[in-house]
C-alpha cells in the first residue's frame, strides 16, 4: 500500500491560506490599474492631475456626460459589439473544424498548415494597412463592418485553430472508436463528441478572439470613417496632440472595457467544464 | 507507395473540415500579403507613386521603379534598425520567459483545489488586462508610472522616500514599459496553460500525487508534457506580438527618451507611416515574419511534443 | 474756349460713365450672397477630417448655419492628431472621399507637391460665382497666409486653425520675487528670473521636450531661430554645427538648472500642468492653452495668469509658429471642390471671425483684432497679434520629408538633453542623417526647388 502523501489537516490549512492569499494578490495585482481607470473616469481634471494622488475625491460624471457629447460612444460600441462578435463566430465556425482535422486526421502537409494558419499573425499591419485599403475601395466595402469583420478573422481563426488542435488532440480515441461503431460518421463525432469536450478550450479562444477584435485599433482607423467607427478609434480620439482630456478618455475607457468583461463573466463558466471529461467516461 | 503506420486514416474528409478556413483566408490576406512583398522590391513612397489604374480591374499599377534588394539592404546597413531589433530581442528575451513562468504559477493556482469563489473572480480578473483598448492602456500606464502625478511613485515615495523618473531615465522607461507588458498578457498565458492543465486526465493527476509530496514533481513529470502545446502556442504567438507590439509603447513614451523605448514596430510605423516608404517598411515587415518563422520553428523543435 | 467747353463734357461724360460702371459693378458685388452661390449645390455633402480641439469644436457649432444657408452638409470625422496625416495620404493616395485638406503647416509642401490641394488662384477662374468678393487675402496675418496656406509662392489653403507659441507665467510667484514683467531675453529668464524662481520645490520654467513633434519643434527648434541660427543652410545643407545653433542648443542645456527634473518627458500636458498647479512659474506654450489655464477645473492660478510673447534671443523674437489651414482636395468632383471651397471661404471669412473666435477658434484675420473692445475680452490676443509680426514661416521646414527630420530630430534631441550624448555628438548625428534623407529625396542634385 503505498504511502499517502496528502496533506495532513494543519498542512492542508496553511496551504489554503497560501493559495488564498496568491489569487488575492493576482487579483489585486491585475484590477489596480483599471480600478485607477475606472477612479480617473469620475475624478474632476485638476484632481487627476495633482500631485498627492487623490485616491478619495468628489466623484463627477462631468466626464462620461462631455465624452458623450463629443462622440457618439454608444453607437460605436455597437459596431464594435457587432464586429467581434461577428468575427469571433466566424472563426469558431472556421476555426474549429480546421483544428479538428488537423487533430484527427493525416494528411499531407499537416504540420505547414497548422503552421500556416500561425503565420497569418506574423504579418506588421503597417504594411498591410494600404493594400486592405485598396480592397475595401474597390469592393466598396469602406466603413463598413463587413470589412472588418473580414480582416479580423486573419488573426482570429489562428488562435482558435492553435488553442483547439490541442484540446482535440487530448480527447481519447476511444470516444471516436465507440461514436463510429455506433453509426456516426466524421462530422458527427466531431459536433456530438468533440465539440462539447473541447469547451474550455473553445471558451478561451472565444474570449481571446473577442478581446482582440474590440480592441483592434490600426485596421479600424484606417478603414473606417463615421459609420462603422469602432469603440478603440473613438477612445483615442480624444488625443488631439494638445490637450489631454484624462477624464474623457478614462471614461470612454471604461466604457470600452466593460463589454469584454462581461463577454468573460458569460463564456468563462465553459472554461471548467473539461474537468468533468474524466467523468464521462 | 509507402507502408501506411496502423491507425492514422489518411482522410479526404479532412479536405471539407480545413477547406472553409483555408478559403477565407486566402481569400481575405492572399493578395495583401503579395501586395506587400511586391512592394519591398520596388522603391514605394506613398506620397509619390502615381496610381495609374489597375492590372485586370484587380491589381493596382503604381509607377513605382523596381529596385530589387536595395530596400533589404538597407534595412542591414541601417544602425537605429539594428538597434531597435536587439532592444526588441531584449525586451522578448527578458519578458517572455517572465510572462510563462508568472502564467504557469497562476494557471496552477487555478488548478489547485479550494477557494472555488476566489478562484472564479480570478479567473475573471485575468481578463481584465486585456479588456482594455490598448491605447488606453498606455494612458493608464502614463497616468501610474508619471514622475509628477503617477500614483505609483507617490507608493513608492512612500516607501523608499524618492520618486524616480520613470519615463525619463531611458532605463526605468524600457522597466515601465516592461512592466505594462508584462501585465496585460500574464493573463494570457495563464489562461492557454490553465486550459491546457484542464487536459490532464485526472487519475494520472491523482496518481502522482500519491506518489510524491513535491508539488514540483508532479508538475515536472505529469502536467508539463501536457503543457507543452501551450508553451509553444504562447511562445510563437508573443513573439510574432511582440515585434508587432505598437499601441502602448508609443503612447506611454513615444520611443523615448531618445531612443531607449524604441521598439520595432515603432522604428516600422516610423518608415511605413511617417516617412511613408512602404517600400522600405514592407521589407522590414518581411524580414520579421522570417525572423519569427525561423524562431517559431525553432520553439517547435526544442518544445513542442505531442503527447 | 470752345475746346475747353468741349474737354469738360468729355470729362463730365466720362465721369458719369465711371460712376455708373462703379455702380453696376458695386451692385452686382452686392449682390453676391452665399445663398445665391450655392444654390447649385444643395445637397452636396462634403467630408472632411477634423480634431478634437477647440477650433474644431467652434466650427462644428457653426456648421448648423452653414448647412442651413447652403444645404451642403459637411460630414467631419474626428481623428486623433497622430493619425490624421496617415489617414488624409491614404485617402489622397487611394482616390478615397475627402473632399476638404486639414493641412498642418508641416504638410502643405508634401501635399501641394504630390499634387492633392487644389491652388485658390485655380478656384477663383474654376468657381468664378463661387468667390466672395470680400475674400480680401490681405486681410490675414502675412505669416499665417505664408506658412499655413502657401508653398512655393502659390497659395492653396485659408489659415483655419491658428496658433502661436506664447510665455504663460504666473504673475504672483514672479512679483513675490521681486519681478513686475516677465523676462524680455531668454537670457533674462535663465539667469535673473530663474535662481529666483527655482527652490524649495518650485521651478522657474518647464519646456515640453518628450520625443516626438513636441521634442522637435517645441523643444529644439525654439533654440535655434532666436539665436539666429537654422536648421539648414541656403543649400540646404544641415547646419547645426554653425557656432549660433550650438550656442542655441548648449542654452537649452543650462535650462536644465531651474527645470524640474525629468523635463525630457514633459508633454504639452505635463509642462500646462506643472504651471496650472503653481509648480513652475514660466512656461512657453501654444496659445490653444489658454482656455486650460483659465478653467477654475483645470487650473490653480486662473487670476495669476499673465501672458506675454516668447522671450527674445541675440537674433530677435522667434516665436514658434503652428497651424492648420483648410485646401480643396483636387480628388473631389468639380461639384464638390465648389462646394468645398464655399465652406472653407466661409468658416474663415471676414464676417464669421468674431463668432469663430467667441465659440472658442483662433482667427487668422487681421480684422477682428482691430476691435478694442472685442480683444479686451481675450488676453492672449494681443501677445499672439505681436508675435504673428514677427515669425518665421519655415521655424519648422514644411517641406515633405519634415516628417522624417523631425523624427531624426526627436531622436537625438532628447539624448542631448537627456546625457546620453553631448551637444556637439547629437548635433554631427542629427546633421548626418538629415543630409542621408535629403540626399535621396533630390535636394542636392539641382533638380528640386529649394523650397521650404
Amino acid at each position: 500500500m503505498a504511502k499517502s502523501y496528502l496533506k495532513t489537516g494543519a498542512a492542508l490549512q496553511r496551504s489554503s491560506w497560501g493559495h488564498l492569499m496568491l489569487l488575492l494578490v493576482v487579483i489585486v495585482v491585475c484590477v489596480f490599474p483599471f480600478y485607477w481607470m475606472v477612479a480617473t473616469s469620475f475624478k474632476e481634471q485638476a484632481a487627476i492631475l495633482s500631485s498627492t494622488p487623490q485616491f478619495i475625491f468628489r466623484p463627477t460624471l462631468d466626464n462620461y456626460i462631455t465624452a458623450d457629447q463629443k462622440f457618439n460612444i454608444g453607437a460605436c460600441l455597437l459596431n464594435s459589439l457587432i464586429v467581434a462578435l461577428s468575427t469571433t463566430g466566424l472563426s469558431l465556425i472556421l476555426g474549429t473544424p480546421a483544428a479538428y482535422a488537423i487533430a484527427r486526421f493525416e494528411f499531407k502537409a499537416k504540420q505547414d498548415l497548422w503552421f500556416w494558419f500561425i503565420s497569418n499573425r506574423m504579418i506588421s499591419p503597417i504594411v498591410v494597412a494600404l493594400p486592405f485599403f485598396l480592397l475595401a475601395r474597390q469592393f466598396k466595402l469602406l466603413d463598413t463592418q463587413l470589412v472588418l469583420i473580414l480582416i479580423y478573422l486573419t488573426f482570429n481563426v489562428p488562435i482558435v485553430v492553435w488553442i483547439c488542435t490541442d484540446q482535440f488532440r487530448n480527447i481519447p480515441k476511444e470516444l471516436d472508436e465507440a461514436a463510429t461503431l455506433e453509426g456516426y460518421n466524421s462530422f458527427g463525432i466531431f459536433w456530438r463528441i468533440a465539440l462539447p469536450l473541447a469547451a474550455p478550450g473553445i471558451a478561451v479562444s472565444a474570449i481571446f478572439s473577442f478581446i482582440f477584435s474590440w480592441n483592434e485599433l490600426l485596421y479600424a482607423l484606417v478603414l473606417t470613417r463615421t459609420n462603422a467607427k469602432t469603440a478603440p478609434v473613438v477612445a483615442t480620439s480624444f488625443l488631439s496632440g494638445y490637450e489631454t482630456p484624462w477624464g474623457q478618455i478614462m471614461a470612454t475607457g471604461t466604457l470600452v472595457a466593460l463589454p469584454v468583461i462581461i463577454f468573460s463573466i458569460i463564456v468563462s463558466r465553459q472554461l471548467v467544464r473539461g474537468l468533468t471529461m474524466g467523468a464521462v467516461k | 507507395m509507402g507502408a501506411t503506420k496502423p491507425k492514422k486514416t489518411y482522410s479526404t474528409g479532412a479536405f471539407f473540415f480545413v477547406a472553409p478556413a483555408v478559403v477565407v483566408l486566402l481569400a481575405v490576406g492572399i493578395f495583401p500579403l503579395l501586395f506587400a512583398a511586391g512592394v519591398s522590391f520596388h522603391q514605394f513612397l506613398l506620397p509619390k507613386v502615381h496610381w495609374s489604374g489597375n492590372f485586370l480591374g484587380v491589381w493596382p499599377i503604381y509607377d513605382a521603379p523596381l529596385t530589387w534588394f536595395d530596400n533589404y539592404i538597407a534595412i542591414f546597413q541601417d544602425d537605429s534598425f539594428r538597434d531597435a531589433l536587439t532592444r526588441t530581442f531584449l525586451f522578448l528575451i527578458i519578458n517572455l520567459p517572465l510572462e510563462l513562468i508568472l502564467g504557469l504559477g497562476i494557471a496552477l493556482l487555478l488548478h489547485q483545489q479550494g477557494n472555488e469563489f476566489l478562484k472564479k473572480i480570478c479567473r475573471v480578473a485575468l481578463v481584465v488586462p486585456m479588456a482594455t483598448t490598448f491605447a488606453v492602456v498606455g494612458l493608464t500606464g502614463r497616468l501610474l508610472f508619471d514622475g509628477n502625478y503617477g500614483v505609483l511613485n507617490y507608493l513608492w515615495s512612500l516607501i523608499f522616500h524618492s520618486r524616480p523618473d520613470w519615463l525619463a531615465d531611458p532605463n526605468l522607461a524600457f522597466f515601465a514599459i516592461s512592466v505594462m507588458e508584462v501585465w496585460q498578457w500574464t493573463p494570457f498565458c495563464a489562461l492557454v496553460l490553465f486550459s491546457s492543465l484542464t487536459m490532464v486526465p485526472p487519475e494520472i493527476e491523482e496518481a502522482a500525487r500519491l506518489e510524491t509530496a513535491h508539488w514540483w514533481q508532479v508538475l515536472w513529470r505529469v502536467q508539463l508534457p501536457f503543457m507543452l502545446p501551450g508553451i509553444t502556442a504562447i511562445l510563437i504567438l508573443r513573439t510574432a506580438d511582440i515585434l508587432k507590439l505598437f499601441d502602448v509603447v508609443y503612447i506611454m513614451t513615444k520611443g523615448g527618451p531618445g531612443s531607449a523605448t524604441e521598439l520595432i514596430s515603432l522604428f516600422v510605423q516610423r518608415i511605413g507611416f511617417r516617412a511613408f516608404d512602404q517600400g522600405v517598411a514592407s521589407a522590414q515587415a518581411i524580414v520579421f515574419l522570417i525572423i519569427a518563422t525561423v524562431l517559431s520553428r525553432i520553439y517547435i523543435k526544442l518544445v513542442y511534443k505531442e503527447v | 474756349m470752345v475746346a475747353a467747353k468741349i474737354n469738360m463734357k468729355k470729362l463730365l461724360c466720362a465721369l458719369c460713365a465711371g460712376v455708373a460702371f462703379l455702380s453696376l459693378g458695386l451692385s452686382v458685388a452686392k449682390a453676391w450672397s452665399l445663398e445665391e452661390a450655392s444654390k447649385d449645390y444643395k445637397g452636396t455633402e462634403i467630408k472632411v477630417i477634423f480634431l478634437d480641439r477647440p477650433g474644431y469644436r467652434a466650427t462644428i457649432k457653426m456648421l448648423p448655419e452653414f448647412e442651413q444657408k447652403t444645404g451642403i452638409k459637411v460630414s467631419y470625422e474626428i481623428v486623433p492628431y497622430e493619425s490624421t496625416r496617415e489617414k488624409e495620404v491614404l485617402d489622397f493616395s487611394a482616390q478615397g472621399d475627402l473632399s476638404i485638406a486639414l493641412v498642418d503647416l508641416v504638410w502643405i509642401g508634401e501635399f501641394a507637391e504630390s499634387g492633392w490641394i487644389v491652388p485658390i488662384d485655380e478656384l477663383e477662374k474654376k468657381f468664378p460665382n463661387l468667390t466672395d468678393p470680400d475674400l480680401d487675402l490681405n486681410d490675414f496675418f502675412p505669416l499665417l497666409l505664408n506658412a499655413f496656406g502657401s508653398w512655393n509662392n502659390t497659395v492653396y489653403g485659408l489659415p483655419f486653425d491658428n496658433y502661436s507659441g506664447l510665455l504663460f507665467y504666473n504673475k504672483t510667484m514672479l512679483s513675490q520675487a521681486g519681478f513686475d514683467k516677465p523676462p524680455e531675453t531668454w537670457d533674462d529668464l535663465l539667469n535673473v528670473y530663474g535662481p529666483k524662481l527655482t527652490g524649495t520645490g518650485k521651478f522657474a520654467f518647464a519646456l515640453q521636450s518628450r520625443r516626438g513633434e513636441t521634442q522637435s519643434c517645441d523643444s529644439f527648434m525654439r533654440f535655434i531661430w532666436p539665436w539666429g541660427g537654422s536648421l539648414l543652410d541656403a543649400k540646404f545643407k544641415p547646419n547645426l554645427t554653425d557656432p549660433k545653433d550650438q550656442e542655441g542648443l548648449e542654452f537649452r542645456q543650462k535650462l536644465e538648472k531651474i527645470m524640474p527634473p525629468g523635463i525630457v518627458d514633459f508633454d504639452h500636458n505635463e509642462a500646462v500642468n506643472a504651471l496650472a498647479q503653481g509648480e513652475v512659474a514660466m512656461i512657453t506654450e501654444w496659445s490653444a492653452f489658454y482656455s486650460t489655464l483659465t478653467d477654475p477645473k483645470t487650473s490653480k492660478i486662473v487670476n495669476d495668469l499673465a501672458i506675454a510673447p516668447e522671450p527674445k534671443g541675440p537674433a530677435g523674437r522667434k516665436p514658434a509658429l503652428g497651424g492648420f489651414s483648410l485646401c480643396v482636395a483636387k480628388q473631389a468632383d468639380d461639384k464638390r471642390q465648389g462646394a468645398a471651397w464655399l465652406f472653407i471661404e466661409w468658416i474663415t471669412s471676414k464676417a464669421k471671425a468674431k463668432e469663430y473666435v467667441e465659440n472658442g477658434g483662433v482667427s487668422g484675420r487681421q480684422s477682428p483684432y482691430q476691435d478694442k473692445d472685442f480683444v479686451a475680452k481675450y488676453p492672449f490676443i494681443p501677445p499672439m497679434v505681436e508675435s504673428w509680426q514677427q515669425g518665421v514661416p519655415e521655424f519648422r521646414p514644411r517641406f515633405a520629408e519634415w516628417p522624417q527630420l523631425s523624427e531624426i530630430i526627436a531622436e537625438w534631441g532628447t539624448k542631448m538633453q537627456d546625457g546620453q550624448a553631448t551637444v556637439k555628438q547629437a548635433s554631427d548625428e542629427i546633421d548626418k542623417r538629415v543630409e542621408d534623407v535629403l540626399q535621396k529625396a533630390g535636394y542636392y542634385d539641382g533638380k528640386k526647388t529649394l523650397a521650404q
